[in-house]
């Protein structure tokens, strides 16, 4: 979180200055939801309701 | 460049300038602008029709200049004469006329002599060539002629070895009918020498009818020869070639002959005589060899003198289209424009781009500086309250993701542009659907190999589908390059998986084999989902319950990030009472009921139900639970559910009424209380699409034209009387109701999301286990090249249906997600596109295309 945060503010100043709108918005959008994809991908895990199952494993 | 405002965020700001151009200067003048192109130019004689105004001769001039070149650009693809097109005219790059003109500098305008001299050229050579093409067709005439009598000829000899035959058989034929009137037998040789023959050529298909035709009509009483001829013969009046036979008919009498040949010309046959005598048959042919080849000679210069003549036209012909082509377009704007009292100075007036006005200026006095003349043309700004053009300065990474937008709708006139978030949302929307790393990458590669050789293939021609792929390369690059990201989450490359981070699960040590075990779990996989689910039972339990709440919460998000730009339209349009009459009700309506479930899919996923040992609740019953039977909780998510659910229900509930009244009362009220005042511009649809009919109704009711301007400035503020409150009350109900339904089943739209990407998966899965890994089980060399056939069609079906097929699929799908779930909260798009007078190229092939199938329609 505080990662894309810091990114995206350095990015914020960082933005060249031809079509900086562009650049400014593409990168931070790209971003967050970058991020949030993460995010909900680790919640969903962080606390699992159902476990792994298969009956096809050899013993070693 | 630097001094330009971006305009994507919010397209340009205009102004309606008025130009006083004298009318010596105009064509330069109008040129000037063109090539700078940044001028959109209001037709200011839109009650003249169209043949009524000022420069209709010029243009009808140039027309048929036009319509010359467009023959000459024919015959040069007749004769197979390539056009020399100068690569430097072809593609300036149009996407960026708007920034780049500038920076061109003016070029001189083409002098009136030359458009003169293309004039007098296009005649000259339109004469000479229509002659030099008649002559060449007569000659072929000939020719054809020349050479089917000389195929008569040569199958002469065919014919009259068969001649006995012949003879002998209508001989027989007479004998029989002298017989039965009772007479003796004749001499043969009597009968010889009145048996009379028709020879000819006629063509293929028509050998059969003729000698139906011949059979019935002379009952039988002939012989009927044809024989094929091999080369095809130039026919000139479908100009193509045609297949034909030769044939000869015999058939005793003057007379039956006489008909014969009637009925053989009227079924196109061309008719030779010939003589029976071999001699003078070799005669003739000597003769007609002689001439053909005196023909061929002829036809031989005249395709030349034909082909140099065009070879020179080819060369120029593109330039003098294109110069043509602009002048025309000089005249047409020049059409628009309007004389003053006196006819000394045409009046025009356009949109420009505020912050471009200098650069425009700076432009014309540098004209009239250059041309020596010390009349000025003057610019001046306008106020004015008509609804100006959008416009925003694209380059050629934004291009793609604005042309999206604007195939929905153009934005209104400064209000948020909805391609700025779409350059990110869309692929990303995109890759949700499309998440594999591997399908990515070939996606990525594909829009890579497009991106480096832009320059190259900027200058090709470009067929239709290539040219959408091409356009869109940035949005399939930054596609692909999301798609890598997802499947990187997914932990999917071609249906497999990375094990890259320690695993959450860990599986028992000691187990027998067939037995079915379950993992325990040890932490959580830090990035993506766990390699340890790949293969199980039921992983796609497990991902099917991931990805749908994936795609709602990104749904949700999506949807009020969306509708936050509605609230900054309307901060930036100042006006209140949207926002407290539309935006809040909306977003305490949605926020309540979709931002709840969200919330608590979040809270489900973070709290350890295991641990706690309770059931945990299912999250859709809740949802169901909240509407039907309000305050009861079957298992409880946390504490006071109950109240929070009876709380929120009410106020998405009052949020209803709120939406549905006060916007409407509000209007009925400052009305009342201020008669004249209307309300501040607001981007409601309604309101708008008034004010441009407002304007469009005042464009009618003036008689005069020169009245508009004087018009314009009175009319300020005073657009929005059309307004009834009924009207009002109507669009807001059916706002109210649109919105409000739209929260669900948009919600409900975003599973889409889910449905896509697991359809891929289980879809590259399938395909996995079909193909390749069929290979992995046998062993020698029949393994080896199973492996290498199985290959080579697992990787083209991954890059046909998978990539290509899918990939359209989940295109469209995210394009409506944009342009139905997402552009709904905000997006107004009614305004008026803008489009710079600027001189383009004229392709020729397409041109002539165009005026062929107009023709022919």
């Amino acid at each position: 979180m505080t990662v894309v945060v810091i990114s995206s503010y350095v990015f914020w100043i960082m933005a060249p200055k031809e079509n900086r709108t562009v650049w400014r918005s593409t990168v931070i959008l790209a971003l967050a939801m970058m991020y949030l994809m993460w995010a909900i991908t680790y919640l969903c895990q962080l606390h699992p309701l159902v476990e792994p199952r298969r009956s096809d494993m050899r013993p070693e | 460049m630097s001094e330009k405002e971006e305009a994507i965020f919010r397209s340009a700001e205009m102004s309606l300038l008025q130009f006083y151009i004298p009318q010596e200067i105009s064509r330069d003048a109008v040129y000037t602008l063109g090539e700078l192109g940044i001028v959109q130019f209001r037709d200011l004689n839109s009650k003249v029709r169209s043949f009524q105004r000022s420069f209709v001769n010029e243009i009808r001039r140039l027309d048929n200049v036009q319509r010359q070149h467009r023959y000459f650009f024919k015959l040069l693809q007749k004769h197979g004469v390539p056009l020399f097109e100068d690569p430097n005219l072809m593609f300036q790059d149009t996407t960026e006329t708007g920034s780049d003109a500038s920076s061109h500098g003016p070029h001189l305008p083409i002098s009136s002599s030359v458009i003169d001299d293309h004039v007098q050229n296009g005649t000259l050579l339109e004469e000479r060539l229509i002659q030099i093409e008649s002559a060449a067709d007569q000659i072929q005439l000939k020719r054809a002629d020349l050479e089917q009598y000389r195929a008569v000829l040569q199958s002469g000899d065919e014919f009259f070895s068969t001649q006995d035959a012949a003879q002998t058989s209508i001989a027989s034929l007479r004998r029989e009918s002298i017989i039965s009137e009772g007479r003796g037998p004749a001499d043969d040789s009597a009968i010889r020498t009145h048996v009379n023959f028709v020879t000819g050529v006629i063509p293929k298909d028509k050998v059969n009818t003729l000698e139906q035709i011949l059979w019935r009509t002379l009952r039988g009483n002939l012989y009927f020869k044809h024989v094929e001829l091999t080369t095809p013969f130039y026919d000139t009046v479908t100009k193509d070639f045609v297949q034909k036979e030769a044939f000869i008919i015999f058939s005793p009498g003057d007379l039956i002959i006489q008909r014969i040949r009637k009925i053989a010309e009227s079924l196109d046959a061309n008719l030779y005589d010939i003589d029976n005598n071999e001699h003078i048959r070799s005669q003739q042919l000597s003769t007609v060899n002689q001439n053909l080849d005196d023909l061929y000679k002829v036809l031989d210069t005249t395709n030349k003198t034909l082909e140099s003549e065009l070879y020179a036209i080819g060369n120029e012909l593109n330039q003098w289209y294109q110069d043509v082509s602009k002048e025309k377009l000089i005249f047409e704007t020049l059409n628009k424009f309007n004389f003053d009292s006196n006819r000394k100075t045409l009046i025009a007036e356009g949109w420009v781009p505020t912050d471009e006005i200098d650069c425009l200026q700076d432009a014309l006095t540098e004209m009239t500086t250059r041309l020596g003349i010390d009349v000025p043309s003057i610019v001046q700004a306008l106020e004015t309250n008509r609804t100006p053009p959008t416009f925003h300065r694209t380059n050629k990474f934004t291009a793609g993701f604005q042309s999206i937008v604007d195939c929905y709708g153009i934005a209104q006139y400064r209000e948020i542009n909805a391609g700025l978030p779409t350059i990110v949302t869309f692929p990303f929307m995109f890759a949700i659907m499309f998440g594999d790393m591997g399908h990515g990458f070939i996606m990525l590669l594909a829009a890579l190999a497009l991106v480096l050789n832009e320059k190259k293939l900027n200058r090709m021609k470009r067929d239709e589908i290539f040219d959408m792929a091409f356009t869109g390369r940035y949005i399939v690059l930054l596609m692909g390059f999301f798609s890598m990201y997802t499947g990187f989450l997914y932990n999917d490359i071609f249906s497999k998986s990375m094990t890259i981070f320690k695993s959450g699960w860990e599986w028992p040590e000691h187990f027998k084999k067939g037995e079915t075990l379950f993992a325990k779990s040890v932490g959580t996989y830090a990035f993506g989902l766990d390699w340890a689910w790949h293969g199980t039972e039921n992983a796609l339990l497990f991902s099917n319950s991931y990805k749908m709440k994936l795609s709602i919460l990104m749904g949700f998000i999506h949807m009020t990030y969306s509708y936050m730009f509605s609230l900054v339209n309307h901060l930036y349009f100042d006006s209140m009472i949207d926002i407290i009459g539309n935006f809040i009700p909306g977003l305490i309506f949605m926020q309540g009921i979709f931002g709840y479930l969200s919330v608590c899919i979040v809270y489900k996923w973070s709290k350890d139900w295991i641990k706690d040992g309770k059931a945990a609740p299912g999250l859709l019953n809740m949802l169901i639970n909240m509407f039907l039977a309000p305050g009861t909780i079957d298992d409880e998510l946390y504490p006071h559910q109950a109240k929070v659910q009876v709380f929120l229900l009410i106020a998405a509930l009052i949020c209803i009424p709120w939406l549905l009244l006060v916007k409407p009362l509000h209007f009925k009220f400052t009305h009342k209380a201020e008669g004249t005042i209307a309300l501040p511009t607001s981007d409601d649809v309604e309101h708008n699409v008034s004010t441009t009919e407002d304007n469009g109704d005042r464009e009618f009711s003036n008689e005069e034209v020169d009245e508009i301007y004087e018009g314009d400035d009175d009319d300020e503020g005073t657009g929005n009387h059309g307004e009834e409150f009924s009207d009002i009350m109507i669009h807001q109900v059916i706002h109210t109701i649109e919105f409000c339904l739209n929260c669900v089943s948009h919600t409900a739209s975003y599973l889409r999301l889910w449905a896509l990407s697991l359809a891929h998966a289980q879809l590259s899965t399938v395909l996995w286990t079909m193909t390749i890994e069929i290979s992995f089980g046998m062993k020698g060399i029949v393994g080896v090249l199973m492996t290498f056939f199985l290959f080579a069609m697992w990787f083209v079906l991954t890059c046909c249906v998978l990539v290509v097929m899918e990939g359209t699929s989940a295109m469209l799908h995210s394009l409506r997600l944009h342009w139905v779930e997402s552009m709904s909260k905000f997006f107004v798009g009614d305004g008026i596109p803008y489009e710079p007078f600027v001189f383009g190229y004229n392709d020729m092939e397409t041109a002539v295309e165009n005026s062929t199938s107009s023709t022919s329609d």
